[in-house]
């Protein structure tokens, strides 16, 4: 035994060449302004991003195109030569089943060979991975519209949060959509963080326009039958409604089947292309208004949208029009803003690329949501405008513009505040 | 005066020994140096996290061994025990010290199990699967409305203090080398592993471990012998849902964060499945389970690019995408396991060391 005993503490003295990996990572200097030298993502030709994004399982409806929006934007980049001009971009994509564990496990897997991430689609799974961003000093651009990225120094969001949109949503109703204080407004929501978001939103726009919620609705998604909750939410005239596109599918059609007809309002994620192609369609055209931004696709008025088209048309062939593609398309695009900064560094370390993201001003999106202004966590200002939409099947995506870029002033005033 | 052969068992104690045989005890110096030494070799963050998350998976699949595998009691309540760890550790962690509030953890969660045991009197079988199935749908209500303890729907971040004296998990240093916060967990969590892998073994090869056993194949018969069936049921439930605390506690503590999401009936099944490819009745199959359980779609995740035809990202080649294939081979293996191995990896174990025993003969 105790020869055993020795020969394994010599068998450690052996490998004890094998050790630590805590002190890895660390940021380098010494890059000249433009050419940043080479480091963990970074060869000195090729920049690598990673994607953490629901590949697969029911999520993977929204994660395979805001992928592909990711993917779209990139190849159209390297086209033009790249970041700078000169640095290719290539992206790492690692499947998350939308669980945050798996999230956490694909993070530690790619963290080493990517300089940042340009997609983790989800409120937790971003949630689970936002303590490591912090301790590795990594920059992730989250795919959800949480107000709960605006203060957050290592993340870099897009878009108008779910917030803004109720509350420009309630604006609109308020003012031309025929409703008014004494209305029965209510509300149905998932009961999770998104939906919790939804529920902020409208709170905050009750207290400013004086109004009162008369019921809040919440249902757990895969919910088979609606009936209780459509039933409760009789005698509203108005609903807002946070969803995903499953739920919210089954939602309308048990509210179609029971005649009840109230004007529907729609958080964007509750809306999905096959909706205007279905039997509930005519009665979404009767009653919903979905909140989303941007404009309806193939609209060749605004610039962003033209490029966008033409740039699906030659990198994606096989996508169709979607509203999770343009957003990832913008995600892609803020992510490229803070690279040329970091390059126009000569510094793409990760210190690098939290310090490019401080220095970096607004940024436009060319009308597919509006401009940005980015900067240090604490003064960032997101995009207080929504664009509301009708369903119309004649439509590429079967959405029409109500009103384009619309922001209330009620949205202008809505605060961030940092997660606790 | 010759020896008797080593295999010879002549008295009960003997036959009683945890580590009885020399290859045995070989066996457990080859772990414990693996335990020591792999962190420092395996350096790859990807891994070692596959490796903690492994680990935790163990702790808790030891636990709902022991009331399964030893105890015969169905439970798919297991990820409510888990959750419950979870937050203890959310709510305590940051203020205790790791010696305290991993024992915290097990208190509440031993605490829940002897409120939920007594069912296991009046019920058997299928009966007491459908009551334990609704402690996850309750679990699920509590964890998303009471916000006080689990931040609701949003989730939590847990901020545990993972330090025992000098050494700091999340940063070990030792002899002028700095180690990350994974290796670290590695050895927090399988040095963990090992002690409640030897908790459970010690209590299932002495008495009250025998009567868990003869509840389990016939629970009248061993209240006929003088087996209080009842109390054991109760202990049982009692023991296994603490060890699940304790799994729970660890998961949150190197996660950082969760949310109500998590402990839901999926997790609750993936347990039941890890003990029966494991080995029902073993200890080591339960870690063996969870390695298979836990490590296998890691290996199909990270090679899935070479092998033909899978689909590896949004707009690359191939006809099944790396998840799919996953499901598709973990729903095969199970099958093939129930049909072929009915006592898990464990029995394949089993089976390898009684041919060598008698090597080369064949009797």
């Amino acid at each position: 035994m105790h020869r055993r005993i020795t020969c394994a503490l010599a068998a450690m003295l052996l490998v004890a060449g094998c050790g630590g990996a805590g002190d890895q990572g660390g940021s380098q200097s010494g890059g000249t302004a433009g050419a940043p030298p080479s480091t963990s993502g970074f060869d000195g030709t090729t920049i690598r991003l990673g994607v953490l994004s629901p590949l697969s399982g029911p999520v993977a409806v929204i994660g395979q195109p805001l992928t592909a929006g990711n993917k779209i934007w990139f190849d159209a980049l390297n086209q033009r030569g790249g970041v700078a001009g000169k640095y290719k971009v290539e992206l790492v994509q690692e499947d998350t089943q939308y669980k945050p564990d798996v999230t956490v496990q694909q993070y530690n897997k790619v963290k080493g060979n990517v300089v940042a991430f340009t997609q983790v689609l989800g409120t937790a799974p971003t949630l689970a991975v936002l303590p490591q961003l912090k301790t590795d000093k990594v920059l992730a651009a989250p795919a959800s519209l949480d107000a709960l990225w605006v203060r957050e120094p290592n993340l870099l969001p897009v878009g108008g949060p779910y917030q803004i949109q109720v509350i420009n949503a309630l604006d609109h109703y308020l003012t031309v959509g025929g409703g008014s204080k004494n209305s029965r407004i209510c509300t149905m929501i998932q009961d999770d963080v998104y939906g919790e978001a939804g529920l902020q939103g409208l709170q905050y726009a009750a207290e400013k326009y004086g109004f009162t919620i008369a019921t809040a609705q919440r249902y757990k998604t895969g919910t088979e039958n609606f009936t209780g909750q459509i039933q409760a939410l009789a005698g509203c005239q108005m609903v807002f409604l946070t969803a995903t596109p499953t739920d919210a599918g089954k939602i309308w059609g048990t509210a179609a089947q029971a005649k009840f007809a109230p004007r529907w309002y729609a958080q964007s994620p509750a809306y999905a292309a096959a909706m205007a192609k279905s039997p509930i369609t005519p009665y979404l055209q009767q009653t919903a208004i979905i909140v989303a931004e941007g404009t309806e696709w193939g609209d060749e008025k605004v610039s962003g949208m033209k490029d966008l088209v033409s740039r699906t048309t030659q990198f994606g062939p096989s996508q169709q029009p979607d509203y999770y593609l343009a957003f990832g398309y913008n995600q892609a695009r803020a992510m490229t803003a803070v690279l040329e900064k970091a390059v126009q560094n000569g510094n793409l370390s990760r210190d690098g690329i939290l310090n490019a993201l401080n220095q970096l001003g607004k940024v436009s999106f060319d009308g597919l949501t509006d401009d940005y202004q980015y900067g240090p966590a604490e003064t960032r200002n997101p995009p207080r405008s929504s664009t509301l939409f009708a369903v119309d099947p004649a439509k590429p995506f079967g959405l029409k513009t109500v009103k384009y870029n619309t922001s209330s002033d009620a949205a202008k005033a809505f605060e961030f505040k940092k997660t606790g | 005066m010759a020896k008797p052969h080593r295999d010879l068992v002549r008295d009960y104690r003997q036959d009683l020994r945890l580590f009885g045989s020399p290859t045995a005890r070989a066996g457990l110096v080859a772990m414990l140096v693996g335990l020591v030494m792999l962190p420092m070799v395996v350096q790859d963050d990807f891994w070692l996290s596959v490796l903690v998350y492994v680990g935790i998976t163990a702790v808790g699949a030891i636990g709902l061994n022991l009331l399964t595998g030893y105890c015969g009691q169905i439970s798919l309540g297991h990820a409510f025990f888990i959750g419950a760890g979870a937050y203890v550790t959310g709510w305590v962690g940051s203020d205790l010290p790791l010696y305290l509030w991993l024992p915290a953890a097990a208190l509440v969660g031993g605490m829940l199990g002897a409120v939920i045991g007594p069912f296991a009197l009046r019920l058997r079988g299928h009966y007491l699967a459908i009551v334990t199935l609704g402690l996850v749908f309750i679990g699920e209500h509590l964890w998303r409305n009471w916000r006080g303890l689990t931040g609701g729907n949003s989730g939590t971040s847990i901020n545990a203090q993972v330090a025992l004296g000098p050494v700091d998990f999340n940063r070990v240093e030792l002899a002028g080398e700095v180690y990350s916060r994974n290796q670290g967990y590695f050895w927090l969590v399988w040095v963990l592993v090992a002690i409640v892998a030897l908790l459970v073994k010690n209590l299932v090869r002495t008495r009250p471990g025998r009567a868990l056993q003869a509840v389990r194949d016939r629970d009248q018969a061993a209240e006929v012998i003088g087996v209080r069936a009842g109390r054991y049921k109760i202990g049982a439930f009692v023991v296994s849902s603490a060890i699940a605390s304790v799994a729970g506690a660890l998961f949150g503590s190197y996660q950082q964060f969760v949310s109500p999401d998590e402990w839901n009936l999926l997790l609750s099944i993936q347990y039941i499945a890890i003990v029966i490819v494991g080995g029902l009745g073993t200890v080591f199959g339960s870690i063996l389970g969870a390695v298979f359980v836990g490590a296998l779609p890691a290996l199909i995740d990270r090679f899935g690019d070479a092998i033909p035809g899978v689909r590896t990202g949004v707009g690359g080649e191939g006809f099944i995408s790396v998840f799919a294939l996953n499901q598709a081979i973990f729903g095969v293996l199970i099958v093939l396991f129930l049909v072929f191995e009915p006592r898990g990896l464990a029995g394949i174990w089993l089976r390898i060391k009684a041919y060598f025993k008698s090597w080369p003969f064949s009797y």
